[in-house]
């Protein structure tokens, strides 16, 4: 009996988000009328495919003990540059997607920079940059909507395969190569290695200071391919995509994923379970007519629940 | 008669195991069975070698720590103390080696600190700072006591300290290392302020490694050896030959393997390395399969000296030069590249991830030799994992068990473990045995002598003296951030040579 009951526990600890998922699942299965529907799980996956490629960035970034503020605003800017390269410049969508690439790698470069060499911490240096950001991405624009983008922009995130869009697969890709690299390469294990105790980690020959400057890279190119996608599937460049209310989402996301807001602890899969069971929420909310201010709220008592949760772990330690 | 100022009596501290509770059967004890006496106006030193239980013993008399038995009188009264609040009360100041100030509040709120004068429910500064001004001039300074402590140098502010502890109508001031970095002027004042105080009646016990001192400021001396009490000498018997013996005492009969052939080639040069701006350049070498012993006391540049070599200490001034390649400032990941490795002293916070598996720590400074295009192969590194761990006879359930949850000795076994896969050419120990239970210890002396015959140069730093003799082919001795001699092998390499040179600085 004991036995079970631990072996209960060990998968549990393993899988807790997978297990969220399946609850969160089932209940909504049960109580929320026309959420059990191929339609609507098809909803549920295009839906999340564009906040995970994000995700992943914030589960490096979380896995330093670091945060990344600067995400959403990242994701607007990236999104006014596409369209507006895209649309009004007339640039070859190779180069448009080569730009946003490096608006994305430049921003998370310019925070890992400040983070790892001037010492700032992490909260500062990306709230600051953050609205540097966001300040940034309001002139560019203008102030305006860039809609009604060219056929072959869209066609990177809008080809339907297997009656899915393209920008899900691109996420799946993502999530494959992540997977790879934090689970079975050499950087992910000297990511979590410097996450539980970046000081011994030195001692034992990690390089950190790469470490930490690129997960703050991999966060800015992350966010800015989800912010062109994100502008691909509403057809409409613009500076106000993303902002402090993706942040909160996506680190809400990565925290029901079993990512721990301290450092060293977070995976892959479990940030893919994370994503899915927020957007089940924030679907049933939808389908029930709530207003949707609730799944803020929801995501504000999510956040505090896991501080208290781990703070209490911490403490029986 | 009258009882005296203070007794401590039969004071015992047991050694804690990891959950926490007294090992009571155990041979080793912090402290057995001390007995320790002051009187009013007298300064009473303290001396004994790092571990000897000088600091374990203050603590208790300052409230930091309960004794396990024993008890403590106040002029014959049995007292308890139970937090630092509750000594302090009964007259016990402690101004450590570290000062415990606040640099961003001034002197006068330093002093006064949590129990500002008040006046109709408000703080009246106003007796603050005259009050203030009072207990500095009565120390002969003239300091101004609105100044902000940051401001202070170390001297000016260890007078705060003593005004501090006079505001309480401290009777006993302890006192530790208070000359540690203060120049010959400032201990001049230094021990003219210590007259005075004991002048009034005030017991002073006084921590201290230098004997010249001694003779000038104290009135008796007593010494403790391995947690116990050896005895108390009157400064007109004080001769630094019978302090010497009192502090050894014990005769090495460990027995220190000893395979290794030292070579004549030499594989690290540290040249003209400063440490800080103060103090003077380091110049040392090691040769290939030689174990080099750094002896010294804690807090004598020794870690400082292995972490500027390591890059992981940033220091004034100097080159580091290992096997003809410049390697000054370079960082820990190219300095295993070209194989050096450091286990540091402090095991927990830098030495070992306790979160992760022994499997990951043992691979963890030599991930790119179980990896293929950066992907770590599992069978691999589950292969090298499982061989190091029969190597070094690590004893757990299995290679996925949590490094944080192993014992201390198994624990160094896995850090030994992360450096020797790294082939290292030069392996830098800082207290390799520290906080490891005897068997333990001479298997981990095993394996550094079995490394050094396989042709690696190893510098040990240690504490313990029978260790650094025993294992050493050379030792050089640091004293205030630099190394004050080199001892070889042979028959001037004593323990009574070796303190003499850490705590006199000249044989």
């Amino acid at each position: 009996m004991n036995a079970l009951l631990s072996s209960i526990r060990y998968f549990a600890k393993k899988n807790g988000s997978f297990l969220i998922f399946l609850i969160l699942a089932i209940i909504a299965s049960i109580a929320v009328p026309n959420f059990f529907a191929l339609d609507n799980f098809a909803i549920i996956i295009k839906q999340s495919a564009i906040p995970l490629i994000a995700c992943i960035g914030m589960t490096l970034v979380l896995m330093t003990g670091g945060i990344d503020l600067s995400m959403g605003y990242i994701v607007g800017f990236a999104s006014i540059t596409s369209g507006l390269l895209a649309k009004i410049y007339q640039w070859p969508i190779p180069a448009v997607v080569l730009a946003t690439f490096i608006v994305g790698i430049a921003f998370g470069s310019l925070n890992g920079f400040i983070i790892q060499f001037m010492k700032v911490p992490a909260f500062i240096t990306t709230l600051g940059s953050g609205y540097i950001i966001y300040g940034l991405a309001q002139i560019v624009s203008q102030g305006s909507i860039v809609s009604r983008l060219p056929e072959g922009f869209l066609a990177i995130g809008r080809t339907e395969m297997l009656g899915l869009p393209s920008s899900v697969f691109i996420a799946a890709v993502v999530l494959l190569i992540f997977y790879i690299i934090i689970n079975k390469g050499i950087f992910g294990r000297s990511l979590r290695a410097f996450g539980y105790n970046a000081k011994a980690a030195e001692v034992s020959g990690v390089p950190i200071s790469k470490i930490n400057v690129s997960v703050y890279i991999a966060s800015g190119l992350l966010a800015a391919l989800a912010g062109m996608l994100f502008t691909i599937r509403v057809n409409a460049a613009q500076p106000n995509m993303g902002g402090g209310n993706f942040n909160f989402e996506v680190i809400t996301a990565a925290i029901v994923g079993g990512t721990s807001l301290f450092g060293g602890v977070g995976s892959i899969t479990g940030t893919l379970f994370g994503v899915l069971s927020i957007k089940i929420i924030e679907n049933c909310i939808n389908l029930m007519g709530i207003s949707y201010h609730l799944y803020m709220a929801v995501q504000g008592v999510i956040i505090l629940i896991a501080i208290i949760f781990e703070n209490v772990k911490n403490k029986a330690l | 008669m009258n009882a005296p100022l203070l007794q401590m009596k039969n004071i015992t501290k047991f050694i804690y195991g990891t959950d926490g509770k007294p090992i009571k059967n155990s041979d080793v004890k912090i402290l057995r069975s001390v007995n320790f006496e002051l009187l009013a106006g007298e300064v009473h030193v303290l001396v004994g070698e790092n571990g000897a239980g000088k600091s374990t013993l203050m603590k208790i008399l300052g409230g930091l720590i309960p004794p396990d038995e024993g008890q403590i009188f106040l002029k014959g009264r049995a007292v308890e103390f139970h937090n630092a609040r509750t000594a302090r009360t009964n007259g016990i100041a402690f101004i450590h080696q570290e000062l415990n100030l606040c640099s961003n509040l001034d002197i006068a709120h330093n002093i006064f600190l949590g129990r500002e004068p008040t006046k109709h429910g408000f703080r009246d500064k106003e007796t603050m700072y005259i009050k203030s001004k009072e207990l500095l001039q009565s120390l002969s300074t003239d300091i101004n006591p609105s100044t902000l402590v940051g401001r202070l140098s170390t001297a000016q502010q260890q007078i705060v300290e003593i005004a501090k502890a006079l505001s309480y109508d401290s009777k006993i001031v302890i006192m530790d290392e208070p000359t540690a970095s203060l120049t010959a002027r400032e201990i001049a004042i230094l021990f003219d302020l210590i007259r005075k105080m004991s002048s009034k009646g005030i017991g002073i016990i006084y921590i201290s490694h230098r004997f010249e001192e001694f003779r000038e400021i104290g009135d008796r001396l007593s010494v403790l050896r391995d947690g116990q009490y050896i005895g108390t000498l009157s400064m007109d018997e004080f001769k630094p030959d019978k302090v010497i013996q009192m502090m050894v005492g014990r005769t090495i009969n460990e027995f220190f393997p000893s395979s290794h052939i030292p070579t004549d080639e030499v594989i690290l040069r540290v040249i003209g390395l400063k440490l800080t701006s103060k103090t003077k350049p380091i110049n040392i070498m090691v040769r290939k399969g030689e174990i080099l012993g750094i002896g010294g006391l804690v807090g004598s540049g020794r870690t400082e000296l292995a972490k500027s070599i390591f890059g992981i200490r940033d220091f004034e001034d100097g080159n580091v030069e290992y096997q003809g390649k410049n390697i000054t400032r370079k960082k820990p990941y190219q300095l295993i590249d070209e194989g050096i490795a450091y286990l540091t002293e402090d095991r927990k916070q830098e030495g070992l991830i306790s979160e992760m598996t022994i499997r990951e720590n043992l691979t963890l400074s030599s991930l790119k030799k179980v990896s293929r295009v950066g992907l770590i192969s599992p069978s691999r590194e589950h292969e090298t994992a499982n061989r190091l761990t029969k190597e070094l006879s690590i004893v757990a359930r299995s290679i996925e068990q949590l490094v944080g949850t192993l014992s201390g000795g198994n624990q160094q076994r896995c850090v030994f473990g992360k450096w020797l896969n790294t082939d290292p050419k030069l392996l830098i120990l800082d207290e390799p045995t520290r906080g490891i239970d005897i068997n333990a210890k001479a298997e981990i002396h095993k394996i550094i002598d079995d490394i050094a015959a396989s042709g690696v140069a190893v510098i040990m730093i240690s504490s313990e003296l029978p260790e650094l003799i025993g294992m050493s082919d050379r030792i050089y001795i640091m004293r205030t951030g630099s190394v004050i001699a080199e001892v070889q092998k042979g028959p001037e390499m004593t323990q009574e040579r070796i303190i003499e040179y850490i705590c006199a600085g000249c044989p």
